[in-house]
This record gives C-alpha cells, structure tokens and sequence, in this order.
C-alpha cells in the first residue's frame, strides 16, 4: 500500500508542483523570519555582552518612552569614585551616551544615517569595552575633537581634519575629526560620534558632573551577581538601575528589538498569507487528483483497501508533499535571510552572513508548518476519496467531481455567515475599543469561512453575471468558457478562493489605511490653526537652539512648542494609566482649534493643571476640578487638577490614552530637560505666509534635519507615514496574488489533463488552436475575476468595519481607496490571462488524435 | 494489518458445499414510481470448485447480481452468503475485509493500477492486507499465466491480453475462495480471450478455486460447468455442461423475448455491454 501510494506521488508530482511551490513559500518565509531573528538577536547579544560591564549603573527607569521626549536620564558622575572605593571592584567609569544627536558637515549637510536610525554621542574611554577600536587618527583630546566611526565617515566621506558642527540638547559645537574608529563586531546601524570624557558630560548632557551611567569592573573571581548586590547595596537598592553585562545586553537586545520586531512580524505577515492562501491551493489540487483517479480509488477498495488505507495513502500523499516543500522551503528561508542581512549591511549594519543562526527551532517550525499545512489541507479530500465506493472502479463512466449537491455547504455556509455578521454588526456597534476589535476579528475569520465554504454556490449567479456576455463577444467559444468554469463550481469556488483571500485582505488594509489617512487629514484640518508646523524628519525632538531660531525668525509671531512626556496617571478608579501626555506652550487654542467639552486652552496650561479627553474621563470616574496623581519621569509625582475636558478628536490622540495635555511650565517644573518636538508657528501681524516661510528655512538652514511645512505639507509628512503600511499591504497584495495565479494555473492544468479528450474532440471538429486558448484563458479570467469579485466585497465589509472599531480610537472619516479597488478588478483580468499561458498553450499543442483516443 | 489476517487462513473450502448463496436477493434502483427493479427475489447457489457462468441480455441483472454477491453493492432486500458467513448487513469495514481476505476481481477494462508494475499489481491485494505472498504459489500462478519475464513491466507497456493476465493473478494470488470476473474477455480479441478463459478454466481445475464469470459471449460461456440465464432481474434458465451452441440457442430466445416456455414478452434489448 505504501508502494502504490509513493507510486502514485511520483506519477504525480508535475500536478503537485503548484501546491509544493505554495508550501515552499510559507516555509520559506517562516523559516526566514526564525533565521533572520535568531541572526540579529546572537549577533547584537554578543556584541552588547561583549561591550557591556560586568556591571552596568544606570538612572531608575520606571516609564517606558513611547515617543521620545528628549531627556536624557543622568545620574551624578561622582558616583564612580564611590563605586570604585568598594571592595571587590576592580574598576568603575563613567559612562556618558546621548542617543539622538544630529552631526552636520561644513556645507551642511547631515552626516547621520539615511535609514532614520539614531546617531549617537558617546564619551571615548580608553579603558572601557568598545564596539570599535582606533582605525586611523588618534582618540579625542578636550573639547574640540572628536573620533567618527567609519561606516558613517565613508558614506558621508568625511576625513580626518574635518570640522563637523553636532547639534546635542544643550547646544551647538564645532568638532575637528582626529581620529575614524572601526567596528570590531556587528554595528547596530547606528552612527557613533566620540567625544573625550569631560567633553562629552559638558557638551552632550550639558553638566560637567553628570553621566548617564557608570561601568563596573570586577576585582579578579568575582562573580558578576555578587558584585551587582554590594554595588546596590552601597548605592541603595532602588535609587538605580543596575544590571549584569548579561541583563544589560538583554536589555539592550531589546531596545534594539523594536525595529527587528518589526521585520519579524511583517515575514510572519507574509508566511501567514503564504499558509493561508497556500491551503486552498493544496485542497483543490488534491481534490482534483482524488476525482482523476476515483476508478483506481474504487479499485483499491475493491480489492479490499479499507477507507482507513484509502484515507491514510492520500494522507501520506500529502505529508510527502508537505516533507518535499518544507525541506525547500527551509532552504529558501536560508536565502531569504541570508538576501535580508544583505539588505541590513546595505543600510548600514555589519553583520556577517557566515554568523547566520539556524537553531533547532528551525526545521521544527519549518516542517511544521509545511506538514501541517499539507495535512490540513488534504484532510477533507481524503476523507472524500475514502468515500469513493469500489463500485468506481466499475462504473463505465467517470465522474470526475461532479457536483454533488451544495446543500451541506449552503447550511454551513449561512450559519457562519449569519454568526460573521452578527460579529461584525456587534463590532460597529459595541464601544469598548477591546471587545470590538475581538468581535471584528470574530467577524473576520467568520465571514472568511462563510465566503469559502459557499463560494462554490456563489459560482453560478456570480458567473453567469460576469459571463453573459461572452457568447455574444467570443461566440461558441465564449460559451464553451463560462460553460466550463460553471461545470464543477466546487473546483471553481475553491481556486477562486485563494484569490478572494488575498484580495479580501489587502482590499480590509486599504480601506483601513486610507481610513486613518482621511482621518488624520480631517483631524490637521480641523485641529491645526497655525500657519506653519516645524518638525523633526522622523518626528524625533529638537535642541532648545532650534526653538529659539525659530522665535528669532524675522517675521515670526507666535510660536507654541509641543513636548512629548511619558507619564502615569492614578486615576479616581484605582487604575493607574501609563501613557504619554503632551505639554504645549502658552496660546495653544491660537494655533489649535481644540474641541473642548469644558473649559478651555488657558485652564488646561495654567500651573498645576491638565485637560483630558471627556469619554476618558467619564469612563474612570475623573471631574473637572478633581484632581489626579501624575507620575514623571525620574519618578516625581504631582497632584494635578483637571482644567478642561475635550470632546471627540481632540489632537494628537492616537497612541496615547486619555489625551492628556498641560503646560510646558508645568513639564519643566516636574521633569525638566526634554526636547521639543512639535513648533507651531503663526506669522506676525503684517508678514506673509511665503515670507514667513522663507525666514524660518533660512533660520533653519544649520539644523537640516528640521523642517517647515505648511497645512499641506503637515499632512504630505503624515500621509507618507501611514503609506509605509499600505506599501506593506501591497506586498502581502502581491504575494498572495502570486500563490493565487499558481492555483489557477494548477487548476486549469488540471482540468485541461482532465478533459484532454474533449479538447482533442474539440480540435477535430474544427476549433483552431487561436480559439482553444481563448477558451481556456476567458474560463481563467472569468475564475480570476469571480475570485476577485468576492475578495473586493468581502475586503470592503471589513475595511469598513475595522473603520468603525478605528473611530473609537478617534480615526472617524471612513475612506475606500476606489482607485485601488478599480486597479484590484482589472489587476483579476490580468492575473486570470496571465494563469492561462501555461495550460493554453499546452491544450493547444495536443495531438488530436491522441487527444481523441485518450482514455 | 493484523488479527484478521492471521485468524483466516485464504484457499479453498472449509464446509459446505456452496462458495455463495443468496436468497430473495432484490435490488431496486430509485424510489416510488420511478423503481427499477435489478434484481427480483433471485435465489442463486454457486457450487464451490466450479467455474459458473452468468449471462443475459442488457440490463437483465447479471452484472448487479455479481456486485450483490461480491459484497460491492448493497442489496434491498434478501440475503447473501459468502461460504457460511452472512455478508448482508455486514458493515463497510467488515464487508471490506472480506473482499480482501476472500474475494478475488477481474474486471472488463483489467483496472491495473498504471504506475505500478506487474508484480507490484499482482500482489497489491496482499500489500493491502499487509501479507507477503506465499512465494510458491505466487511462482505457480504467475508461471501459469505465462508472465513471469513481464513482471517489470507497467500496465502501459504490457498487451491487452497481458494485462488481463495480470488482473488474473492478482485475483489469484491471496487464494480466495470465490473469483468474480466480470466479462474477462470484454475488451480482448479472441486469441487473447480464449487464453484468459484457459487460464481461468484451469484456475478451477488445477489450483482448485470457484469462478464466477459474468458474460455475453457464448463461447466464453462454453468454458463453464454451468450457465444461469438471467432476465429482467430473474433467473429465468440454466446449463450445465454447455456449449457454445446449446448458450447462443439459449440466449437467441431471450433475445427475441421468448422466455423458455416459448411466450415472448417485451422488446429485444439493445446492444450488450457490461
């Protein structure tokens, strides 16, 4: 039996080639993803534990950043000395690190990387573990000079001598170039600029008495642990931060995570499509496979193969599949990471191919998604050709699939559609951000089974619509196409189902993205009243210098500076809400038309109060008037009175729960020292816009990476920010289209082998090669539309409901991309043309005779 | 597989005299008045050792008769044995395996399976089971059969005759106790089929099975010990010893309609098929 069903794999595997192909894309991009992360996580690991302490003092840290405020955590550099006067320490140093600081040349340019990626100041320290070593040029010496690391001085060409002016938060300075360092391991991708020990604490924290850490040595035999206790001990426990160069890597690991975090999920994004996708691909091919060969089915149970046997050489059809294109697929998962860590280096990281960490986890996760995947997918056309009665092998003719009734599948198909649209009416319906976006992903997976298991009864209507006019186009031939693609609306339904997913998906994403677009549009519409918005490129924060330019600007009236703070806020309810909350300066309802349900800008900036957004509020308990605890950075806490609550879309709100804001004198007095972020500049009385325009890019001329935009332009900046989503929408678009031609192609593969002698009776009566392609490519296209005729409807129902869970985020404008979806529905004619070379021209090229005489 | 094949031992005959038997078998197609009754309360014994024979006129029951005693097709009413077990209401599972273990096929279009070789065909029934062949017998049937230096050989590559040898061993080679071949010679040319039916001939005679063969040639018929005549669903006739004159005197009054007692009846059937 073994034998037989290894036979039958290998009669077959040109039909499987299609379906191995879509395992090994899901492999490929599992695998890739596993390698590629495990590569950077050891890479990073062991540069960080190499680098780090044994060690590490640093600022308490009890709020995360989720957008950077500009502080740089610092602790008093004497405690260096008091560390180093402990027994068991061997050494401890001061470390001084300020991670966004921008570099210019003399002509002004930025010397900083092209990928957004921080550049950092650090102070050289002869004695500390570095990620570099001198290459050229000696270290720095006092506050004019300065060592550049070489990845950043060969792309910005940068030599030793030159003078480069870096823009830090206490100030300016001008740095000669004295030395260009090397990387010794892998380079996170980040630029590095050093500066001697004094120099670094004066210029790049502004406090000759401060570092923002200090480096510990251990005397000879002791333990990293044992240290790190005496050190906290002597220095107090919870005063600082303290970590082992393990912790410290870890953690540094992880701060480095966000981005590579990123990557990860997008290649899993990509594997899940592929998976997704793939199984209705494998379903079809096997079904079609089970319905060719229902005779040598029938004869094995006549013989006396019970379903059992029947049932498990199907199965193991499809592990050998599964096992074959997993065994690839890791391969190209290899590939894969190998051409990222290519793509890394290009942008800048050093990483060696030749670390390339391939852990057990690997081919586990490889085999195991191929093998499940495969499994799955052949599970229902297994059990099918169990079904296969042994009077198959009998009976004269050969009903290869053809339509048992769709009955189960009409009531199956109904009950989860009626279950994915309760779903998502309770989804647009319900309030709670939390419970709708489960009802909405409830609704998703629903709506998506429904659309499958009843595709097939959709075939016909839909098709007979989509088609009616080929005979009167193409005549018989026009015909004989939508005559086929209706003849098995099972097969039909299933191929055109893996498009429909895609489809349905990228169609969900855009609606979504260009819902956040308009909304974001509608709400700096709305919202922003100034005249000009000046921002950082990668809306990081900004020296105290670049605002003072900006006032000084001739022509400039007011200006309102916008601070990012991470703070938490104990609510009357008990909760305490980490989040970030924004301080602007004074005049704030000048530049912005802020909807407030009460009060007004002057109570929420006034000393010791806040505003709110009102729904927030209401939901913990909060009253204008009352007051709540705010927890700063550095661990200060305020009481802090409510001075105004805002209505619906009050700005800046997405991310940042509760909408908080207050004044910037406020900010300064709890935690002082961060950055702005955000100018809004109104012109002054008798200046015009493009005047105004013009001295503030002359004012700004030193600090390149700052930028002037007007209304139009605020919303360019934004705009491009969310297109990085849709980019990525496109790409899984893509993808799945690319897995979904493969199943058409499979499909009409398949059926031309299946009806070769019909096509051979065809070209005997007269059908001219010209017109049997045409058949064959209008039967691909009427599929490939059908299938996309289904994914743009099912795709618009969720992009509009993810819509309506995105308004209670605040995201109210509902946007559909028509161009997108227009692009979609004549993309499907190009996809089901595309799918039908291949079979086409094989049905075309067919002996006639042969054709005829085939059994 | 396990226990089963163990606790029967395949060959010839334990008691009784009868490899199958049926009684009140009736088999209907469709419901209410559409009814088509195949087969019509037939009561049938098929002697063990002998080669019997079933013809009839299209549509007359004969091949619906064979699935019926095979245990491929369910019956509407009556009962059928296989040797002295019940096979009506058995369950698929059972049923299955007493195809397996009992019951040997040939078919008209020989239902090779195309990527294996002979051989592998040959003992497929045994794969299935999961026993190995009795390397004598197997020896002794395919020397029999005339295959043994085709036995690399894909069903592609091997003439019709060849490949209805091969089906031919293949039903021999677990020893069941009853072969069912239906129209054996259907699709050979006459040399071939008068081979096949030699073979089968000597099958009863020589290895000492029980063989069922359903046709409409008359000379095929000949080489049985003896013919039931089915029509409309009912044995209407038999023969023993027949020739090929004494079947195609038998069948030319059923063609024309004449039952045995000489009354005609309904209109000639059309061309036989299987």
């Amino acid at each position: 039996m073994l034998r037989a069903t290894l036979r039958s794999f290998l009669a077959h595997k040109g039909r499987l080639l299609m379906s191995g192909l879509a395992v090994v894309l899901s492999v490929a991009f599992v695998a890739g993803s596993l390698i590629f992360s495990a590569t950077l996580d050891r890479t990073f690991g062991r540069l960080f534990a190499s680098t780090a302490a044994d060690v590490t003092v640093r600022p308490a840290e009890n709020l995360d950043e989720s957008r950077p405020s500009g502080r740089i955590a610092t602790l008093p550099a004497a405690l260096a000395d008091r560390v180093a006067g402990l027994g068991q320490v061997a050494a401890a140093r001061v470390d001084v690190e300020a991670g966004n600081i921008t570099v210019v040349d003399a002509r002004r340019r930025p010397v900083s990387p092209t990928t957004g990626a921080p550049t950092t100041g650090a102070n050289w320290d002869p004695a500390g573990h570095r990620t570099v070593e001198l290459g050229s040029g000696h270290p720095p010496r006092g506050p004019g000079q300065a060592v550049l690391d070489e990845v950043t001085a060969d792309r910005a060409d940068v030599r030793i001598g030159d003078t480069l002016t870096v823009i830090a938060a206490p100030g300016s300075f001008r740095v000669e170039v004295v030395g260009i360092a090397a990387f010794t391991a892998a380079n996170p991708g980040t630029a590095l600029l050093f500066l001697d020990t004094p120099a670094a604490q004066e210029r790049l924290l502004g406090d000759a008495r401060a570092a923002t850490g200090i480096s510990v040595d251990a005397a000879d035999g002791v333990d990293a642990g044992q240290l790190k206790r005496r050190v906290a001990d002597a220095l107090g426990p919870n005063a600082y931060t303290y970590r082992t160069a393990a912790e410290q890597a870890e953690s540094d690991v992880q701060r480095l995570g966000g981005f590579l975090d990123v990557l990860k999920w997008v290649m899993l994004g990509f594997a899940g499509v592929a998976v997704l996708v793939g199984v209705f691909l494998i379903v079809n091919t096997f079904s079609m496979l089970i319905a060719q060969r229902t005779r040598e089915l029938g004869l094995l149970r006549a013989l006396g193969a019970d379903r059992r046997q029947v049932r498990r050489s199907v199965l193991t059809e499809a592990l050998l599949l599964g096992v074959a294109g997993a065994t690839l697929g890791l391969a190209g998962g290899a590939g894969l990471a190998a051409g990222l860590i290519r793509v890394m280096n290009a942008i800048g990281m050093h990483i060696r191919a030749t670390d390339m960490v391939i852990g057990w986890t690997v081919p586990v996760a490889g085999y195991a998604v191929g093998l499940g995947v495969t499994f799955v997918a052949a599970y229902l056309p297994a059990r099918r050709a169990a079904a296969v009665s042994p009077m198959a092998a009998i009976a004269e003719t050969e009903a290869a699939g053809t339509g048992r009734p769709l009955r189960t599948r009409a009531r199956a198909g109904a009950v989860a559609g009626a279950a994915g649209a309760a779903a998502l009416a309770g989804c647009a319906a319900s309030s709670p951000a939390g419970r709708a976006a489960g009802l909405l992903g409830a609704g998703v997976a629903l709506t998506l089974v429904a659309a499958v298991v009843a595709g097939p009864l959709l075939v016909r209507p839909v098709i007979r619509v989509l088609g009616a006019s080929f005979p009167a186009l193409f005549g018989a031939v026009g015909l004989l196409s939508r005559r086929n693609a209706l003849r098995n609306p099972r097969r039909t339904g299933a191929t055109a189902a893996a498009l429909m997913v895609g489809i349905a998906l990228a169609v969900g994403l855009s609606v979504a993205g260009a819902s956040i677009t308009a909304s974001f549009d509608r709400q700096i519409d709305r919202t922003l009243g100034s005249d000009f918005v000046v921002r950082h490129g990668n809306s990081a924060p900004f020296p105290r210098e670049v605002t003072d330019a900006v006032r000084r600007a001739p022509g400039a009236g007011l200006v309102v500076p916008a601070r990012y703070a991470p703070v938490a806020v104990r609510l009357p309810d008990g909760e305490r809400v980490a989040t970030t909350a924004t301080a602007y300066g004074p005049g704030l309802d000048e530049v912005a038309d802020i909807d407030y349900a009460h009060g007004d800008g002057r109570a929420a900036l006034a000393p010791g109060r806040l505003a709110m957004d009102a729904r927030f509020a209401r939901e913990h308990g909060v009253r204008v008037g009352g007051t709540v605890r705010v927890e700063f950075q550095d661990g200060r806490t305020a009481a802090l009175a409510v001075g105004a609550l805002t209505g619906r879309e009050s700005a800046e709100r997405f991310r940042a729960p509760g909408g908080l804001f207050f004044g910037l004198a406020t900010l300064e007095r709890y935690a002082p020292g961060g950055q702005d972020a955000v100018l809004y500049v109104d012109a002054a009385p008798g200046t015009g816009d493009d005047e105004l325009r013009a001295a503030l890019e002359r004012s700004l001329a030193p600090y390149p990476h700052v930028q002037v935009r007007d209304l139009a332009g605020y919303k360019e900046l934004v705009r491009d920010q969310i297109a990085v989503l849709l980019y990525l929408v496109y790409a899984l678009l893509g993808l799945a289209i690319v897995i979904a031609v493969l199943g058409v192609v499979n499909t009409l593969a398949l059926s031309v082998v299946e009806r070769t002698r019909e096509i051979g009776l065809l070209r005997a009566i007269g059908l001219s090669r010209r017109l049997l392609r045409r058949m064959i490519r209008l039967e691909s296209v009427v599929i490939a539309v059908f299938g996309a005729v289904l994914g743009l409807a099912l795709g618009l129902v969720w992009g509009v409901c993810t819509q309506r869970v995105l308004a209670l985020e605040g995201m109210t404008v509902l946007a559909v991309p028509w161009d997108t979806v227009v692009a979609v529905a004549l993309g499907s004619v190009a996809v089901g043309i595309v799918a039908a070379l291949l079979p086409a021209s094989r049905a075309s090229r067919m002996n006639v005779l042969a054709a005829v005489a085939h059994e | 597989m396990p226990a089963p094949a163990a606790e029967h031992v395949p060959g010839p005959a334990p008691a009784g005299p009868f490899a199958a038997r049926a009684r009140g078998l009736t088999k209907a197609y469709g419901a209410g008045e559409t009814t088509v009754l195949a087969l019509d309360a037939v009561d049938v014994d098929i002697v063990r050792g002998r080669f019997t024979a079933v013809m009839g006129p299209s549509g007359s029951g004969k091949s619906t008769l064979m699935h019926c005693l095979a245990g491929l097709d369910t019956v509407s009413a009556g009962r059928v044995w296989l040797g002295e077990t019940e096979i009506t209401g058995l369950k698929d599972r059972e049923l299955t395996r007493l195809r397996r273990d009992r019951v040997g096929f040939m078919f008209q279009s020989f239902n090779l399976v195309p990527t294996l070789n002979a051989l592998e065909n040959i003992t497929l029934p045994l794969d299935i089971a999961g026993r190995r062949a009795d390397p004598r017998w197997l020896d002794r049937v395919v020397g029999t059969l005339g295959l043994r230096d085709r036995l690399g050989h894909r069903p592609a590559q091997l003439s019709g005759g060849q490949q209805q040898r091969v089906a031919c061993a293949r039903a021999l080679v677990s020893r069941p106790e009853l072969i069912f071949a239906d129209e054996p010679t259907g699709n050979l040319d006459s040399r071939a089929g008068r081979e096949v039916l030699g073979f089968l001939r000597g099958a009863v005679d020589d290895l000492g099975q029980t063989v069922v063969m359903v046709t409409h040639d008359p000379g095929a018929a000949a080489c049985s010990d003896a013919v039931l005549f089915l029509a409309d669903g009912r044995i209407v006739d038999r023969l023993e010893r027949p020739t090929a004159r004494a079947v195609l005197d038998r069948m030319k009054r059923l063609d024309t309609g004449c039952g045995p007692s000489g009354e005609c009846g309904g209109p000639a059937p059309g061309p036989e098929r299987g």
